[in-house]
């Protein structure tokens, strides 16, 4: 189990914003930090911190938190608490 | 015939909105707004979408100048250009009101910002449009270029680009780059239909467009072709695409085997090319059968182009009529044309015995981060302001990472970050920062780059 916090710190990390600007509306392209380029960051940063291997079709997917979360779920990866 | 004239000349081509899916043939946009009839500036901030082209094309068929400008530029750049420019027009979806500039209807869906007292710059009548040697610092050093200088470089890519009169092309790459500006004006001349979108390639609207219109082309800089690999592009046929194009650097060893594979299996092609904005768009082009066979080359120069190799610095120079006419650093500098047809790239080559040349370093202090050219002595300006007139110096390593060293042990790594990513929205992870006790000079004083490029 990991923490609805240490998601936060990951993204906010692959972004380069604090944490507590991360919210479950956030989407893609809706600031300026999250561009193409700290997207495949991202990528990279959640299969480090959940050890996970995220398939190349849903990398197009991760299009706002809510949908991050959703798929995390799919490798087995909650996020509770 | 002047570039406005050979894309009308095209009679059937079609815009796409992505937006709305409305299609609008090219002639609806002949004269379509009611600008004025003069000399002047026209800021353009680009989102690539169908409004930006018909202004773009209306204002191709004027006397104005044209400057391209990124839609998503930080707004104090934004700011700081006009206050130094004072454009005539401004059009800016983003803003619906700018200080000294009155909202004009031009049309039932375009509004521009006029000047309420239009300054009067001498504008060398040569000078078609301004575009910005580098899109996100907001420098104000512009490349001019001539509507000649555009044509010449539309016709020598057309030589050798497998363009169609059928073809359905994605503006996928901005087009106030100069590489996406050459997308643009060679498909207006030649292909069938161009699909406006503000998308990108990591949006899965993107794709759903690209099978909805059966897009023909795509194209990028070797950072898009590593993210079209890491979304599984090259992993299945997309059946309606026949070629892509790619600029802005050299792909990497894995990757470009990665695209043979998939141009031999699926029958496309790929066209690696060679360009700066000085040069109104590209300078030499590889085709695809020397991908693997002369990897890492940048090919041979484009029709009516010539390169020669400087003998004592063996700086790449390129002769060409698609060359600028000099840089715009302020107004007073759009009065003079500087014509000549030689362009020294900044780049250090090598050319082989079959006569394919090949980058080996580079002159000019610049680097590409993601595909996006940055001046490193501009970036040092705009850091060491950020930080209240500090000391630091930027280097490249390898066009992977900006190294930033500094002299202040007090310093914090994430300020310094944090200040990029404010100023420029270079992220943080592209980023290396290095204390040195002490900053190297040369014997003249300067600051020795080399030393600290390799310490």
């Amino acid at each position: 189990m990991h923490t609805q916090q240490h998601l936060q710190e990951v993204i906010a990390k692959a972004f380069g914003i604090t944490a507590n600007d991360i919210t479950d509306e956030l989407e893609y392209q809706s600031i300026p930090e999250w561009d193409s380029v700290s997207h495949l960051v991202l990528v990279t940063e959640l299969e480090t911190a959940y050890s996970i291997t995220i398939e190349m079709e849903d990398v197009l997917t991760m299009g706002s938190i809510t949908k991050i979360k959703e798929l995390l779920q799919k490798y087995n990866v909650t996020t509770a608490g | 015939m002047s570039l406005y004239e050979l894309i009308q000349k095209n009679r059937d081509l079609f815009f796409i909105d992505a937006q709305t899916g409305h299609a609008v043939g090219i002639r609806s946009f002949h004269q379509s707004l009611s600008i004025d009839d003069r000399q002047g500036l026209v800021f353009i901030y680009s989102d690539n979408g169908i409004g930006s082209v018909e202004v773009l094309l209306n204002f191709l068929n004027s006397r104005f100048t044209v400057v391209m400008l990124s839609a998503q530029l930080h707004p104090s750049f934004k700011q700081n250009l006009e206050e130094l420019y004072s454009p005539y027009y401004i059009f800016d979806a983003a803003r619906p009101a700018v200080y000294g500039y009155n909202t004009v209807t031009v049309s039932a869906t375009i509004k521009l910002l006029k000047c309420k007292n239009p300054p009067d710059h001498q504008i060398h009548s040569n000078i078609k449009m301004l575009l910005s040697t580098s899109g996100t610092t907001g420098s104000p050093k512009f490349v001019k270029l001539s509507d000649n200088n555009l044509v010449q470089n539309a016709w020598s890519i057309l030589d050798y680009m497998p363009i169609k009169n059928d073809d359905v092309v994605p503006l996928n790459v901005p087009v106030v780059f100069v590489y996406g500006l050459s997308i643009f004006t060679t498909n207006c001349m030649a292909a069938g239909t161009i699909v406006c979108t503000s998308k990108d390639l990591l949006q899965p609207a993107f794709w759903t467009d690209f099978s909805k219109y059966n897009c023909s082309t795509i194209g990028g800089v070797p950072y898009v072709y590593e993210a079209l690999h890491r979304i599984g592009f090259f992993k299945k046929d997309h059946p309606s695409l026949r070629y892509m194009t790619q600029t802005g650097g050299i792909l990497n060893q894995a990757l470009r085997q990665e695209i043979v594979r998939y141009c031999n299996t699926y029958h496309k092609q790929f066209i690696a090319q060679y360009g700066q904005t000085e040069a109104a768009g590209r300078m030499a082009f590889l085709p695809q059968e020397h991908l693997l066979t002369k990897a890492a080359s940048i090919g041979r120069p484009v029709k009516n182009g010539r390169f020669e190799i400087d003998p004592e610095t063996s700086e790449l120079i390129y002769y060409g009529p698609n060359v600028f006419g000099g840089y715009a650093n302020s107004p007073a500098d759009l009065n003079t044309w500087q014509e000549s047809n030689k362009l020294y790239t900044g780049d250090v080559a090598r050319q082989d015995d079959e006569g394919y040349y090949y980058i080996t370093g580079r002159i000019k202090r610049i680097i590409k981060l993601f595909g996006t050219r940055l001046n490193l002595d501009e970036v040092e300006l705009i850091l060491k302001n950020g930080l209240g007139g500090q000391t630091v110096v930027c280097t490249g390593i390898n066009d992977k990472l900006l190294q930033v060293s500094h002299v202040n042990e007090q310093l914090e790594e994430s300020t310094i970050k944090q200040a990029l990513k404010d100023k420029l929205n270079i992220h943080p992870t592209a980023v290396q920062v290095k204390y040195i006790p002490s900053m190297p000079l040369t014997p003249n004083g300067k600051v020795d780059y080399t030393s600290i490029s390799t310490a």
